[in-house]
C-alpha cells in the first residue's frame, strides 16, 4: 500500500478526530530578545493538531516516545471528604485512543521493553495495561543513522520494527505501508480512503549505523564483573544527573507521590531516576546507594545485564539518545568498549566497592 | 603549533613530572571523547596517562565542581589534586573556598587562559563564553601558556534586551521554558555553587518541591535554584550548557547578579575566596522600596 | 509546607473550581500576608480593636521576623493557589532582632525583580513595613493589595487546574451516589 507524501497530513487530521495522534516535531525554543542557549534541535513527539509542524526527516527526538505509555506524571486517583464529610477514593483511568506516527525501530523495541515490565511476569499495570492496549504503532523506516545511533549493534533493525502495527518506508513521492499485526491491518483497511495499492518504484537503500559496538557475551562478562574498578574508573565524571534516564526510552521507574490540598488531593506516579541520591533513600535516612559509583553501575548493570537476566532482552536498544545527552559525555558504548576489554583476573576492588555502597 | 595544542603539549609534560614525583596523587583535565573533537572530562593518577590528556578548543566541560567529590576521595598525605583551571574554573574554585568545600592546600591548580570554547557540532563560539569576563584564571599555582587579552564582555545584554519586552511575553517565553524542564537537576549537579550536602529539592520530608513534572513545580524549582545562587553565582554558564532542553538558565542567573550589583553594588563572585556575599549582609543605607 | 496548604485562604471559587463561568462572577481573590510577629501582627491586632474593616481575602500568617519569610514561601503560595502574597514585617532599624528585616528587604527587592522579570504581575507580590502602632496602614495596605489582585484576575497555576478538573468536581457526587446504593 502506498500514501502520498502530500495526502499525509489529511490522514493525520483524519485520524485526530478518533484518536489522539503523536507525531515527531521540532520542540520551538523560542528566543525572545536574542538570547541562545547551546542546545541545539530538540524535538519530541507531540500531539497533533492545526499548526504544528510534523517533522519525518528527525533521526530520532531528543525525547523518547515513552510518555504516551508512560507519562512524567501518572495520575492515579483522587481522594478526600465530599461535602458530608465521607471520605472518596477515585481511581483515574484516563487511557485515550492514541496513534503514534513515525516511530523509529529502536523507539519500537523500547516499547517491547516496557511491555515486558509493565505486562509480563504475572503483574498487569492497570495504568499502562490499557494505554498500552489503545495504542496504534506506525513506525518509520530510517533514512539515516545519527552519529549516536547504534541500534543495529544491539539486534534491532533500523529499516524494520519488528512488532509495531504498520511499518512505514518513506520513498520519494509516497510512504509505503505494511501492516504487522491484526491491528494494523485493521487500521489500515480504514485508511483505505487514503492509500492507494502498489509499491514504491524504488525501494530505498537500507540504513545501518556507523557506530558499532560488539554486544555479544556483555550480559555473561557483567555478570563477573559486580566488583570489578572499571566501575569506580568511569562513575568519576558523573554527575548523577538525570538526564540519560529521563531521555531514555526504556528507563521505566518511577516514584509514588501525592499533592494534597485542603479535604482532597491525589496521587500520582512521576518518573524517577537511579541517577538521583533519594532514589534508594529509605525510612531512617539509610541509603545503600549513597555514593556516585554505585549508582552509575546499577544504572549500566541494570540496562545491559539485570534486565537480561529477567526478561531475556537488553534494556539498552541503541538509540543513542544518552549518548548525545549527556552533559559529561559518559558514553554507553564506550563503556561496552570497556566491558569487553576489561581482563577479569585484574583484582577486584571488593574493598573499595564495600565502602562505596 | 596552535595555542591550545602548546597548552596541551607542557599539560602533558607538567602533568607527567607533578604525577611522577607524587606532588599530585590525582589530575582532572579533559581526555578524548569517542566523536571528533569530543571532549570527556579526564581523571588520571599515573604518569603514563598524561598522554591521554587533550587540551583543544572543545573542552566545554567546566570541571571546578569535580574538586569537591574527588577531595573527599583522596587520602589527605598522598598528594594533592590538580585541577586545570581557566576563569571559569578558577572562579567556581574560589567560590568553594570560600563556602569552606575544599581546602586550598590541597588543590594543585594548573591555569590555563582561554579564549573560549565551541560547540563541537556547530563549530561556533559556546554560549556561555561568549560574555565571559575573566578569560585568565584568577587564581593557580602555575599558568600554561600567556595570559589572553580579556575582551569587553556584554553580560548583562540579554536581560536588559528580556526587560525591555513586555510582561506578558516575559511571562510566556518564561512557561514555555519551565515548561520543557525534565528536572534532570543537571544545572545543580554542574553548579560550584550548588554545593548543599542535601538540596531543599531532596528534602521530601519537608515537602519543598513536589515531584510532578509540571509548569508551576518546574518554576518553583528554578527560580528557588537561581535565587539561591544569585549573590554567588560566577557566571561560568556550565548550568546552561549542560541542561538538555535548552532553558535559558543564564538569563535568570545574571538577572539576579545585574539587580545585586545594581541595588547592593556586588559585584562579580568568585574573583577571590574572602568577599563577602552581598544577601549575607546589609547596609542601613539600602535603597527603600518597601516603605 | 503543611503551613501555606492550611493557611491560604479557600475562599469560594477554589473549592467549586476557578475556571467554571459560574466561578468567574463570584471569584474572590485569596491573598497571603506574612505577618511580622512583633510589628505587623500587632497592627492588625490594633485595626481589629478599633473595629476597623479590610477584605476578608487577605489571610494572615504570622511569622516571627520579615527575616524568617524564605522566598520559597512566596513562590509555594503562589504555586498552590493563592492570587497575591504580601510580606509585612517592621521598619528598617525597628526589627525586634535588630537586623533581621534589612536582610529580608536585599533578599525580597532582588526576589520581586526576579519574579516580575520572570512575567509575574507586580501586584502580585508586595512587601511593606508596618509597625505595631500603624493599624491604619495595615487596613489601606491589605485593601490596597485586595484591590489590586482582584483586578489582576485569578493567577493560574497547575494545581488549581488540576483542582478545577471537572472529574474531580464531580468526584463528590459520584462516591455519594455509589454509596446510596
Amino acid at each position: 500500500m502506498l500514501l502520498a507524501k502530500n495526502r499525509l497530513l489529511e490522514l493525520l487530521e483524519h485520524l485526530s478526530t478518533q484518536a489522539r495522534v503523536y507525531v515527531p516535531a521540532r520542540l520551538e525554543v523560542a528566543s525572545l530578545a536574542g538570547e541562545s542557549t547551546d542546545s541545539g534541535t530538540l524535538s519530541h513527539f507531540v500531539q497533533y493538531a492545526a499548526g504544528v509542524q510534523p517533522d519525518f526527516e528527525l533521526v530520532n527526538t531528543t525525547l523518547p516516545p515513552k510518555d504516551m505509555l508512560f507519562p512524567q506524571t501518572q495520575k492515579m486517583y483522587r481522594y478526600g471528604f465530599d461535602t458530608d464529610g465521607v471520605p472518596y477514593i477515585d481511581p483515574i483511568h484516563d487511557a485515550d485512543e492514541v496513534v503514534v506516527f513515525g516511530l523509529r525501530s529502536c523507539d519500537m523495541a523500547s516499547i517491547d521493553c516496557m511491555d515486558q515490565v509493565f505486562l509480563t511476569k504475572g503483574y498487569e499495570d492497570e495504568f499502562y495495561a490499557p494505554r498500552r492496549q489503545k495504542l496504534l504503532c506506525v513506525a518509520l523506516a530510517c533514512g539515516q543513522a545519527a552519529e549516536s545511533c547504534f541500534c543495529d549493534s544491539m539486534g534491532i533493525d533500523p529499516n524494520v520494527a519488528a512488532n509495531a502495527d504498520i511499518q512505514l518506508v518513506a520513498g520519494d513521492e509516497a510512504f509505503s505501508l505494511s501492516a504487522q499485526t491484526e491491528k494494523g491491518q485493521a487500521a489500515l483497511s480504514q485508511w483505505q480512503a487514503f492509500l492507494s495499492a502498489g509499491e514504491l518504484p524504488v525501494a530505498p537503500a537500507p540504513t545501518s549505523c556507523s557506530l558499532k559496538v560488539e554486544a555479544n557475551g556483555l550480559k555473561d562478562k557483567l555478570e563477573q564483573m559486580y566488583e570489578h574498578p572499571l566501575w569506580e574508573q568511569i562513575s568519576k565524571k558523573c554527575l548523577t544527573c538525570g538526564t540519560c534516564t529521563f531521555v531514555c526510552p526504556t528507563c521505566h521507574c518511577f516514584d509514588i507521590s501525592q499533592s494534597n490540598r485542603m479535604q482532597m488531593g491525589e496521587r500520582f506516579r512521576s518518573w524517577d531516576s537511579c541517577m538521583f541520591f533519594d532514589y534508594t533513600e529509605m525510612a531512617g535516612h539509610h541509603n545503600p546507594r549513597a555514593a556516585k559509583m554505585p549508582r552509575v553501575r546499577q544504572r549500566f548493570m541494570h540496562k545491559l545485564c539485570f534486565f537480561e537476566e529477567r526478561y531475556g532482552c537488553s534494556l539498552c536498544v541503541g538509540c543513542g539518545r544518552c549518548v548525545a545527552q549527556c552533559p559529561v559525555a559518559l558514553d554507553i558504548t564506550v563503556l561496552i568498549d570497556q566491558i569487553g576489554a576489561a581482563p577479569l583476573d585484574e583484582k577486584q576492588d571488593v574493598e573499595g566497592a564495600v565502602h562505596a555502597g | 603549533m596552535s595555542d591550545s595544542q602548546s597548552i596541551q603539549a607542557s599539560l602533558r609534560s607538567r602533568a607527567a613530572e607533578l604525577l611522577a614525583s607524587d606532588q599530585v596523587a590525582e589530575l582532572i583535565g579533559w581526555g578524548a571523547g569517542r566523536f571528533p573533537d569530543q571532549t570527556t572530562p579526564l581523571f588520571i593518577t599515573q604518569a603514563d596517562q598524561a598522554e591521554g590528556l587533550v587540551y583543544s578548543e572543545y573542552c566545554q566541560n567546566t570541571l571546578g565542581k569535580y574538586a569537591i567529590t574527588e577531595l573527599s576521595e583522596l587520602v589527605a598525605d598522598q598528594g594533592k589534586l590538580a585541577i586545570c583551571v581557566r576563569g571559569c574554573e578558577s572562579r567556581g574554585i574560589n567560590r568553594m573556598l570560600k563556602d569552606n568545600q575544599i581546602e586550598r592546600d590541597r588543590l594543585y591548580l594548573l591555569g590555563i587562559p582561554c579564549s573560549g570554547m565551541k560547540n563541537r557540532q556547530s563549530g561556533e563560539l559556546l554560549s556561555k563564553c561568549m560574555n565571559c569576563s575573566h578569560k585568565n584564571p584568577v587564581i593557580y599555582d602555575e599558568l600554561l601558556g600567556e595570559t589572553v587579552a580579556e575582551g569587553e564582555p556584554d553580560r548583562f545584554g540579554a536581560v536588559c534586551a528580556l526587560e525591555e519586552c513586555d510582561r506578558a511575553s516575559r511571562e510566556q517565553y518564561f512557561d514555555a521554558a519551565f515548561d520543557r524542564c525534565i528536572r534532570c537537576y543537571a544545572c545543580r549537579e554542574v553548579c560550584p555553587v550548588c554545593t548543599c550536602r542535601e538540596c531543599f529539592v531532596d528534602q521530601h520530608e519537608v515537602g519543598w518541591q513536589g515531584k510532578q513534572g509540571n509548569t508551576t513545580e518546574n518554576r518553583f524549582y528554578s527560580l528557588t535554584r537561581a535565587f539561591h545562587i544569585s549573590d554567588r553565582c560566577v557566571e561560568c554558564g556550565e548550568c546552561e550548557r549542560a541542561c538538555p532542553m535548552g532553558l535559558p538558565l543564564m538569563v535568570l542567573n545574571r538577572k539576579l547578579v545585574k539587580d545585586l550589583d545594581d541595588l547592593f553594588q556586588a559585584g562579580e563572585a568568585g574573583l577571590d575566596a574572602v568577599a563577602v556575599n552581598s544577601l549575607g549582609t546589609y547596609d542601613v543605607a539600602d535603597v527603600e522600596e518597601f516603605m | 509546607m503543611s503551613v501555606v496548604e492550611t493557611n491560604v485562604a479557600t475562599t469560594g471559587a477554589m473549592a467549586t473550581g476557578a475556571n467554571s463561568p459560574a466561578a468567574a462572577e463570584s471569584w474572590q481573590p485569596s491573598i497571603l500576608a506574612f505577618a511580622c510577629h512583633w510589628c505587623t501582627y500587632s497592627g492588625a491586632d490594633l485595626a481589629g480593636l478599633n473595629r476597623m474593616e479590610y477584605p476578608a481575602n487577605v489571610r494572615l500568617l504570622r511569622v516571627p521576623c520579615s527575616g524568617r519569610v524564605n522566598p520559597q514561601y512566596v513562590l509555594s503560595a503562589l504555586g498552590k493557589g493563592a492570587d497575591g502574597v504580601l510580606v509585612c514585617g517592621c521598619h528598617p532599624g525597628d526589627c525586634h532582632y535588630v537586623s533581621g528585616n534589612y536582610y529580608a528587604k536585599r533578599r525580597l527587592m532582588a526576589f520581586k525583580r526576579l519574579l516580575e522579570f520572570t512575567g509575574l504581575e507586580p501586584g502580585r507580590f508586595q512587601v511593606r513595613w508596618i509597625s505595631g502602632s500603624e493599624a491604619g496602614k495595615f487596613r489601606d495596605t491589605v485593601t490596597r493589595v485586595c484591590e489590586e489582585v482582584r483586578a489582576l484576575g485569578p493567577l493560574t497555576t497547575d494545581q488549581r487546574q488540576a483542582l478545577a478538573d471537572p472529574v474531580l468536581a464531580g468526584a463528590a457526587a459520584t462516591t455519594q451516589a455509589g454509596e446510596a446504593q
